[in-house]
């Protein structure tokens, strides 16, 4: 052990597995998960994880069904990937939980509510329990280190694969922890892999299958309610008689999670109201019911309100009783200690993010049990129905649950009318300066000029170039679906030309068996490989294209020239995408060609290159005519209305890497190349 | 409880100085938390990191700092000092580098916005709730040190400095030196030693 250091959420949960021995790690990149893995290939660089195998597989299906012959022969498994990316898996993820595994495998998916860089606002809860797997569910940080943990535990008891699921807010914040300095992966079993019928999946082993699940997940909730450490995940606060004493946070905290103790304060009023929490809407809970508290006690002066169940004692200053249960263990539901707990309440506010997963179960109880019990949550619009919560959010949630008045608990934004946000200048996402997609856009665009034409984006970076000015994208569905999509708009609008691009990784990950199909099937479009190199988006990870591995050797890279001519493309073109010219006379000739043709755009990420000198403004040449900026749309690029007699262009060089597409644009040769030129603030 | 919110555009650096807040608070024994914006928001966006530091020993629950509860608010542009004004507790300190960043839009739009204007606007916000605003010369600042790349350290360096933080400078260079790569942590104490002056 070394002193605490700050890690974030994934870096942490990367220790955690180490810690408990994970001798295999696959995975495919994607926000707000890529950072686990990452880490896992540093301390392995590092020559600190021992015995451990780490690598970005070309999707999620490929990475889980790796795992699953590694975990048959015995090995601890980890498997990181983003909640779409489960959907690739799924596949695999839904037939594995049936054929069951015997080294502990782990599934690190993470949600993202808002969505924050996420397509969809899925719920991998409920795609646990469709998948009938268990699911974790950290508050904190440090509880997905001990849920990592307790999931090989779990997971290997059980012979079932385990998800811990945390969200983007766990995912990326930080604190400290105490780590191991090295760790080492648990050995193979001496047996290793031992043949059994029971790994062939046949329909007549699916059902005995089916039964062992159901039996599984019967005996996981009932050790969700009874047994350490399982049952800390669903710590119980109760918060009795807190009228006569104002500063008491919380009276007693039960985290054995037997029925619990709600003790008699000194008037013994016994809590009607429950707060059921999960994920981080638990931490936001217990920060809003701190900051309720504070507001009140700072607003006690301030006439009491007229609400219903604070008025019941008069004193609308503090907080009534209430009891707490935070769930780490959404399915199989922890029945049990969820039953006690409600004992008693009358009313049950539900705080989750996504779906409403611990409210559904809830009412399944309440029903199977004849329990009297009004449930509020996202289903009565007590709780926002989608998007990110917030510990402002859920503190509105909860002062109307108590009956406080919404105003007394409100925060003190002094001043804030006077500051009228919404003149302020708008930051979307763009394309950075110098990356080289702006240049492969722009030169489609130009080749197409005003042929109709429906472009067809992907996920990745460049589903930013559906921005002003560029606006060449379309669509964006899911991954590796901008090929597909290109042939049903041929096959839908045969008079329009279909255009596909497909960053070089999407490529790879899932845009293959499109290109396959497009031969096969004939079909008339033009595939935009836009090849930097890397996978860009989520941190610039290595992919087959590169050959690149996290193990270290770098491997022969898989060229995707190679493969789009083995597929049966005939028409491959190349050009530097950065190259005007070069750019749309390679679009225009796969533009031309009836069938399936490919340019592929080739020019590093602007991430990985040493930029070069800032592009200059000839200020004797430039008339403010401002095409460079209406044209490509680069941050680097600024109007300054004061220049010259009309305006003139000029270049942020704090931003520009003098990539020079702008240059090529010039009708006027005002933007030049700055050869050898120092950039000032390139250090 | 001691919230800071640090307020940017993607690359600027606020994921860093967050690392040092925290280490700083860290090494006074204090809880801490932080939060960051990573992923597509980053390409040029409006990024938030979030300090949150237990300095009276309490626990620290939520990584993300509430409306109305952040006692400093240290920006990196003048328009996101603005955004983030609705974080800002009653009596907090707003210190913004004074140098805009125009966003893209501006340029296709025509007009760049001018930082003079929301500078104005946000000093009568700060005075109004009987707050501070701090606005620093970031250009010839980071001039004197031939690089941009120090506009954390010069920001976290002028809060503390001018008594926004529960810091030193001794213990600001000391979380500084723990969390730069050593290379850049002579360039980190000198930015420190220039704005102390």
């Amino acid at each position: 052990m070394s002193a605490k250091k700050l890690l974030m959420g994934n870096e942490a949960f990367a220790h955690a597995a180490l810690e408990a021995g994970v001798r295999v790690v696959a995975g495919y990149p994607g926000t707000p998960s890529s950072e686990l893995i990452e880490t896992i290939a540093k301390l392995h660089a590092e020559g600190k994880a021992h015995g451990v195998h780490v690598e970005w597989s070309t999707n999620e299906k490929a990475a889980l069904e790796l795992l699953a012959g590694a975990s048959y022969a015995g090995a601890r498994c980890l498997f990181t990937c983003k909640q779409v990316g489960l959907n690739v898996a799924s596949d695999a993820l839904m037939s594995l939980n049936y054929v069951g595994i015997k080294g502990g495998l782990v599934l690190f998916v993470a949600d993202d509510p808002g969505p924050i860089s996420s397509q969809t606002e899925q719920d991998t809860r409920r795609f646990a329990a469709f998948a009938k797997v268990p699911v974790l569910d950290p508050s904190t940080p440090e509880e997905g280190f001990a849920m990592t943990k307790a999931a090989f535990e779990l997971s290997e008891r059980f012979h079932t694969p385990v998800i811990v699921r945390p969200t983007t807010r766990i995912n990326h914040a930080s604190t400290f922890f105490e780590v191991s300095d090295e760790t080492s992966a648990r050995k193979i079993p001496e047996e290793g892999f031992e043949r059994n019928p029971k790994w062939v999946i046949f329909p007549k082993r699916a059902f005995e299958a089916h039964g062992e699940i159901n039996d599984r997940l019967q005996q996981m909730a009932t050790l969700f309610s009874e047994e350490e450490p399982y049952v800390g995940f669903n710590a119980i606060k109760t918060r009795v008689n807190t009228y006569a004493v104002l500063h008491t946070e919380v009276d007693s905290e039960n985290k054995t999670g037997a029925r619990s103790d709600t003790g008699t304060g000194a008037s013994g009023i016994q809590p009607a109201l429950g707060i059921v929490a999960g994920g981080i809407s638990a931490a936001y809970a217990h920060e809003a019911l701190r900051l309720i508290q504070k507001r009140l006690q700072k607003n006690a002066t301030v006439k009491p309100s007229e609400s219903n169940l604070a008025t019941s004692t008069n004193n609308a200053s503090q907080l009534p009783p209430y009891k707490f249960l935070q769930i780490g263990t959404p399915y199989p539901f922890p029945e049990k200690l969820v039953a006690s707990f409600v004992e008693g309440l009358t009313d049950v506010l539900v705080l989750e993010e996504l779906d409403y997963i611990l409210e559904d179960e809830l009412f399944k109880l309440c029903g199977k049990r004849g329990i009297s019990l009004r449930i509020h949550g996202k289903l009565d619009g007590s709780v926002k129905d989608r998007g990110e919560n917030t510990v402002d959010s859920i503190l509105t949630s909860l002062a109307k649950f108590i009956g406080l008045d919404e105003a007394l608990v409100a925060p003190s934004v002094a001043g804030s009318s006077a500051l009228d946000a919404s003149h302020l200048p708008v930051r979307p996402p763009v394309l950075c300066p110098g990356c080289p997609h702006r240049g492969s856009f722009y030169a489609v665009k130009k080749a197409l000029g005003k042929t109709p034409a429906v472009l067809c984006g992907d996920i990745g970076c460049y589903t930013l170039g559906n921005a002003m000015p560029l606006d060449a994208v379309d669509t964006c569905l899911c991954m590796g679906a901008g090929i597909t999509m290109a042939q049903g708009f041929s096959v839908a609008e045969p008079q329009k030309k279909t255009v596909a691009f497909v960053g070089d990784s999407t490529f790879f990950a899932s845009g293959l068996p499109g290109v396959v199909n497009a031969v096969y099937n004939g079909h008339n479009i033009t595939l935009c490989v836009l090849d930097n190199a890397t996978t860009a988006m989520t941190g610039s990870q290595p992919h087959p294209g590169t050959g690149q591995t996290l193990m270290g050797p770098q491997n022969k890279p898989v060229s995707i020239e190679a493969v789009l001519k083995a597929c049966g493309v005939e028409c491959v073109v190349h050009a530097n995408p950065l190259n005007f010219a070069e750019a749309k006379q390679a679009a225009q000739t796969a533009l031309d060609y009836q069938g399936v043709s490919a340019i592929l755009f080739e020019s590093p990420c602007i991430q990985l290159k040493k930029p070069d000198a800032p592009v200059r403004v000839d200020s004797a040449k430039c008339t403010g005519c401002k095409r460079c900026i209406t044209e490509i749309g680069c941050p680097a690029l600024v109007f300054n209305p004061s220049a010259g007699k009309r305006g003139q262009a000029g270049v942020d060089p704090s931003l520009c890497n003098g990539c020079g597409l702008c240059t090529q644009l010039c009708t006027f040769d005002a933007l030049v190349v700055n050869k050898g030129g120092e950039g000032a603030s390139h250090v | 409880m001691f919230n800071v919110l640090l307020a940017g555009v993607g690359g600027q650096g606020t994921v860093l100085a967050a690392k040092v807040l925290a280490q700083a608070a860290q090494s006074k024994g204090w809880k801490v938390r932080t939060a960051e914006t990573i992923g597509m928001a980053q390409r040029g966006g409006t990024v938030l990191s979030h300090v949150r530091m237990g300095n009276q020993g309490e626990e620290v629950y939520s990584p993300l700092i509430s409306a109305g509860e952040a006692q400093l608010i240290i920006a990196f542009e003048p328009a996101e000092a603005a955004r983030a004004f609705s974080y800002a507790a009653p009596g907090a300190t707003v210190i913004t580098a004074k140098s805009s960043v125009q966003p893209v839009t501006a340029a296709l739009s025509g007009g760049s916005y001018s930082a003079e204007t929301v500078l104005a606007e946000l000093k009568t916000a700060v005075e109004e709730m009987q707050g501070t605003l701090l606005v620093v010369e970031d250009e010839s600042l980071c001039a004197q040190m031939k690089t941009r790349k120090v506009l954390n350290t010069l920001l976290l360096a002028y809060a503390t400095a001018n008594s926004a933080l529960p810091l030193s400078l001794e213990e600001l260079k000391e979380a500084l030196a723990a969390c730069v790569k050593p290379a850049f942590v002579d360039m980190n104490i000198a930015a420190v030693d220039l704005v102390a002056e």
